[in-house]
């Protein structure tokens, strides 16, 4: 119950935030009522897949300090699961989602308690060497499809099938990834005002302190990167019914675990609308670059040179990203 | 046993060309810290500046080493002044993240500049000979050369980081940055070289490999990974550690070609399902992930 309340609890903002905050909510419920281009709309569930995964990364790379750029590895295992289980076995979405969690959670116990006993650069680094060689696994893994990928076929289920998540419009999709999106900010909010979110705090901020403390760090470490990974693999799965076509090359790489990593970093690590605000920011402008300036002008490439151009301006002028600059705007007008 | 002598010798030279790309980072990282995702992207402009000079100049892509080498220093040094100056004072993550962001932005610039597709060295002195050094090994020579010359540039890099007061300079900026700035050390035209240094190795070890590796704007990420894993498993920092490591991972390159040999000659069935070749690179990954998680500075680091 005192849990509930914390999640609904948004006190701590100031009030200008949460009406902006309601009215956007608001016109995201409303926006496919409205008319719009296909091409909208599939942005905007991308918006939604980002702003998940970042808020996942969020709890171990923001308020953790831990920067992870294995995450795509349990963007796999998600899709993976769902996507055979229900290609083998037709087994609905709804039971296949906590399936993949389940492997992804036990994957992460398994590689992130020798993965935390580094620090740093070389945590960063180990975590990529993990998700790489769980890639080159599933590239060659025959069960699931090997690097050809899998493919869940529409035809065979009646759409709109609100059991395996299989829909002709993408307005469905829309909608439960909209209310998925809620109720990770609702868990986000929890987290940051629960013991663990403190503790992490702390041990970002100085690791032999936290621990003179009495924090378990390397436990406190391990759980929170569980939390993240089941983050990431709810969306994964999603991910397969929506998109319907997974291969190693798109669920798993390293660009997947970058993206990931880029959104809350963009936004503004370590704070509640960091990753939303970055996922905001980044998939409207790569989307869009794409469309206007890649396929359409047939310059291939140079909607990726913008992008990286404005990755590597943020980077280097303002690391602590969108938010950190709108804190450091409030606090030099409060002064 | 042929092709175990053949695999092996494969092995080590790859290896040595490894190294060399690998210095490069190891370089960097020794001296300031940052992990540069673009270095394969470094790698890739070294093999079409080797590929297109010896193409307009008419000559062989192994004398194209000194202009990669030139192309190398300038661009390692206006990426430092430009923009990696900038990255070093914000947080870890901000400099992953900006090099990734450099090396996306290197990346598609080579797509727009060269196309996607692959192009390869087609004439040169050494392309296509190859001696036969008995026991069977065959080795072809743009291998041998390219082990040669990396091996050569090794040794200069070792000889200026030890021998030379810029070498101490650079080793003390490593150790402690402010401590080196209070012994009049400029320490911001330190880490400049050490970028101009490390992006020359890396282009020189381009214009090499180019000699038996087609390239394309894709290239740059399995490099890094490479170069990464080696750099992890010879010590971060550690110039020696790169030598040696480099050779460790092109045996594990080479070796899986040579289980599969095996497996089709003596119809070992149970093995013949999945070819061992397609884990050419993950051995690599495991054995850079045990490695970290064992020993975080790796075989030979000396900076921890």
């Amino acid at each position: 119950m005192e849990a509930l309340k914390n999640a609904f609890d948004f006190s701590d903002f100031p009030r200008s935030d949460l009406i902006i905050a309601i009215l956007v909510g608001a016109a995201f419920l409303i926006f496919p009522l409205f008319p719009h281009s296909a091409f909208a709309i599939a942005t905007m569930i991308q918006f939604f897949i980002f702003s998940l995964y970042g808020m996942g990364w969020n709890t171990i790379g923001g308020y953790g300090g831990q920067v992870d750029l294995g995450k795509a590895q349990y963007v796999g295992i998600g899709a993976y699961t769902t996507a055979v289980m229900l290609i083998r076995w037709d087994i609905p979405f709804w039971f296949s989602m906590p399936v993949g969690v389940l492997f992804s959670v036990s994957w992460s116990f398994i590689i992130g308690y020798p993965l935390f006993r580094l620090k740093g650069h070389y945590f960063a680094i180990a975590t990529i060497a993990t998700s790489l060689v769980l890639k080159d696994l599933f590239e060659v893994w025959d069960f699931v499809g090997a690097a050809r990928g899998l493919e869940i076929s529409p035809i065979k289920y009646a759409p709109p099938d609100f059991l395996r998540l299989i829909f002709r419009e993408d307005v469905y999709y829309y909608y439960v990834i909209f209310a998925f999106f809620l109720l990770g900010i609702l868990y986000m909010n929890w987290f940051r005002k629960s013991r663990l979110g403190f503790q992490l705090r702390a041990i970002k901020d100085n690791e032999s302190v936290a621990q003179s403390l009495g924090i378990n760090v390397h436990w406190a470490k391990i759980k929170t990167y569980a939390i993240a990974t089941a983050f990431v693999s709810v969306v994964g799965s999603f991910h397969a019914c929506y998109i319907k076509n997974i291969e190693p090359e798109d669920t798993m790489s390293l660009n997947l675990s970058i993206l990931i990593a880029l959104m809350a970093m963009l936004g503004g690590a370590g704070s509640l609308w960091g990753p939303i605000i970055g996922a905001g920011v980044l998939i409207p402008l790569k989307s869009y670059l794409k469309e206007w300036l890649g396929a359409s002008a047939g310059l291939v490439g140079i909607d990726l040179i913008i992008y990286a151009a404005i990755i590597m301006v943020i980077s280097a002028a303002e690391p602590r990203g969108i938010w950190g600059l709108v804190e450091k705007i409030r606090r030099r007008r409060s002064r | 046993m042929d092709i175990l002598f053949s695999s092996l010798a494969a092995g080590i030279l790859f290896g040595m060309a490894l190294s060399l790309v690998a210095l490069g980072l190891t370089i960097i990282f020794g001296v300031m810290d940052i992990i540069n995702f673009a270095h394969g992207e470094f790698l890739m402009i070294g093999m079409y500046t080797g590929l297109l000079t010896a193409k307009a100049a008419g000559i062989d892509p192994l004398l194209t080493l000194p202009v990669a080498a030139a192309v190398g220093f300038l661009l390692g040094i206006a990426c430092y002044l430009g923009f990696i100056k900038f990255l070093l004072r914000g947080p870890m993550i901000a400099q992953l993240l900006g090099t990734f962001g450099l090396m996306l932005f290197l990346r598609n610039l080579a797509l727009l500049i060269f196309g996607p597709n692959d192009r390869a060295v087609h004439q040169g002195l050494l392309v296509g000979k190859s001696f036969d050094i008995g026991l069977g090994i065959i080795i072809p020579a743009t291998k041998l050369a390219a082990a040669g010359l990396a091996l050569a540039a090794f040794a200069a890099v070792w000889l200026l980081m030890n021998r030379t007061r810029t070498g101490k300079a650079l080793t003390a900026t490593a150790l402690n940055p402010q401590g080196a700035r209070y012994m009049g050390i400029p320490t911001e035209r330190m880490n400049a070289l050490a970028w101009g240094i490390g992006c020359a190795s890396v282009t020189v070890a381009g214009a090499l490999i180019v000699n038996f590796w087609s390239v394309n704007p894709y290239i740059g990420l399995l490099f890094t990974m490479l170069a990464f894993a080696i750099v992890a498993l010879g010590g971060f920092g550690s110039v020696p550690g790169a030598f040696f490591a480099g050779i460790v991972v092109g045996l594990i390159t080479e070796l899986p070609g040579f289980w599969d040999f095996m497996t089709y000659t003596f119809e070992f069935d149970w093995m013949l399902d999945v070819p061992m070749i397609s884990f050419k690179y993950m051995w690599v990954y495991v054995a850079y992930f045990v490695i970290m998680v064992v020993r975080p500075r790796g075989l030979f680091g000396w900076k921890h």
